[in-house]
């Protein structure tokens, strides 16, 4: 006997309830998806309340179910309402995935300071503010399971991502220090994706000249070929969310087709 | 005369950050000691002065650009600034449920934005005097993690980063641009620290002993590490970390 969970890999979060920001679209969208498949109750949190909604929708067309809630993570009180209004609904909560941030690119001498302490503020203290509301209920509904979205620029440096790469990195280390402060009740994992072909990515892509090089570009990079799904990186959040990952806790998962193991 | 023309110093007041200000001096920079605490700026700028070092004070908040952007100036204004020590930092000590807002604010604004604001002012006179090296003081803590400083990991941890992203983005400019990270040393915030624990040379043994080499870092070991990456002697090492912390982030990372 290995004392290891027995696991229904059908429905590997039965029951659970997991609250999930920027799923309104994207990673976050497929994430939640995938999420009310496996059995858990889904919180979809977004800034953008029609594809809150619209993720809502999804789910229950699929038999799962979900409330939609409207939180602007840059800021601290929506960020406690957040958590509150979670627990109030669904009086629990077992899974914290903090998907949402922004990315905004430049290089540190053009960053103004505005940039900075949005980019600081969305993508990094929005997620200690979460954490420290939702640890009280994670610690006393017999434990739980934090994922933080940094990303393959929190890993490596690079160019034109200042404020952003900056905020990822630093998240890295407050999810390592989750992991060892509230370990054993709650695990606490990131994960890093690299390039992933989400509607966000594909906004950014239409500003971008010259487009479809750079797509060929990025892709010649990245060793498995292809840029990434946001399915992809909802399967590695549900290992994460659910008790498969038992015993992974402080580590960072990459979901960048091998990118940053290249680098 | 390794190190030429002018060197900023923030945090230069005291600690770590004043003994770079010596060194830096005795390698033969002018240095500004920009630091939030102004009497102990001048006081060390004086001093420098004495001993026959160029030298300037400036009061220095390093979360306000207007203060940064004035500590960039006073450099200008000795000559050309080849030398940024982002040493200025607070630390803190308090788990993530009880960690206020104010005091995560105060963290990472010191910690992480202001390296970031200090880089942005001086960066460009460094491009624009022909090269350049920054700095930046991290940690162990921005390698590794120990409970109890979500704030201060966090700031650090990016830090890092923000740092591999500048040196990359000035590559071709001859800037470059490396953090040391510094475990425990017989000085400054670490001896405030411990001078408050019931035992302070028993807590200060504990520290030590968490280590491979079972001693404290030296501030004269720190101050190697940053002539050595300030200086032509690493012109070929950006975007780099530096553990000065006797083995202690090897065994854990």
């Amino acid at each position: 006997m290995t004392g290891a969970p027995v696991l229904d890999f059908q429905r590997l979060l039965p029951d659970k309830v997991a609250l999930i920001t920027g799923s309104g679209s994207g990673q976050g969208r497929a994430a939640a998806q995938l999420f009310a498949d496996h059995g858990a109750r889904v919180v979809v949190v977004d800034i953008n309340d029609e594809g809150a909604a619209e993720t809502v929708q999804l789910l229950e067309e699929h038999g799962g179910e979900g409330m939609a809630l409207h939180a602007d993570v840059s800021s601290r009180p929506d960020v406690d309402r957040m958590v509150a209004a979670a627990v109030e609904r669904y009086g629990r909560l077992d899974v914290l995935y903090n998907n949402a941030a922004v990315q905004m690119s430049g290089r540190l001498v053009d960053c103004t300071e505005e940039d900075w302490d949005l980019t600081i503020a969305t993508n990094l203290s929005a997620i200690f503010w979460a954490c420290r509301a939702a640890l009280p209920h994670l610690l006393e509904d017999g434990g739980g399971s934090i994922i933080n979205t940094a990303s393959t620029l929190g890993l490596i440096g690079s160019e034109g991502y200042a404020a952003y790469g900056a905020a990822k990195a630093g998240l890295v280390l407050l999810t390592k220090q989750l992991a060892v402060e509230y370990g054993p009740a709650v695990r606490a994992n990131v994960i890093a994706p690299g390039s992933i072909d989400t509607p966000r990515f594909r906004k950014v892509l239409e500003k971008t000249p010259g487009a479809e090089q750079f797509v060929d570009g990025l892709r010649r990079t990245i060793p498995v070929g292809r840029l990434g799904r946001a399915e992809d990186v909802a399967a590695i959040a549900l290992f994460l969310a659910s008790d498969q990952s038992a015993y992974v806790s402080g580590a960072v998962v990459p979901a960048d087709g091998g990118l940053a193991a290249l680098r | 005369m390794t190190i030429p023309g002018v060197a900023i110093v923030t945090g230069g007041a005291a600690g770590l950050g004043e003994a770079i200000a010596h060194r830096l001096a005795d390698e033969g920079a002018a240095v500004v000691v920009a630091d939030v605490d102004a009497a102990g700026a001048r006081r060390v700028a004086e001093a420098l002065t004495r001993s026959g070092a160029t030298a300037a004070a400036v009061p220095c908040d390093v979360t306000r650009g207007a203060d940064v952007e004035q500590a960039t100036q006073v450099a200008a204004g000795l000559g050309p600034i080849r030398v940024l020590v982002c040493s200025a930092a607070v630390e803190s000590r308090q788990s993530v449920i009880e960690c206020t807002d104010e005091e995560w604010q105060r963290v990472l604004d010191v910690d992480l934005k202001g390296p970031f604001l200090c880089m942005r002012a001086a960066i460009p006179h460094m491009v624009a005097n022909g090269g350049g090296s920054v700095v930046a003081m991290g940690s162990t803590l921005g390698l590794i993690v120990a409970p109890g400083h979500p704030a201060y990991c966090a700031a650090k941890g990016g830090l890092v980063n923000l740092c591999k992203q500048a040196a990359i983005e000035h590559a071709g400019d001859n800037v470059r641009i490396n953090v040391v990270a510094p475990s425990a040393t017989d000085t400054g915030l670490f001896i405030r620290f411990s001078a408050e624990a019931p035992d302070p040379e028993a807590l200060r043994r504990r520290i030590a002993d968490l280590n491979p080499m079972h001693r404290l870092g030296t501030a004269r070991e720190v101050c190697d590490a940053v002539v050595f990456l300030a200086s032509d002697a690493a012109s070929y090492t950006s975007g780099c970390v530096i553990p000065i912390d006797g083995a202690l982030a090897a065994r854990r990372m």
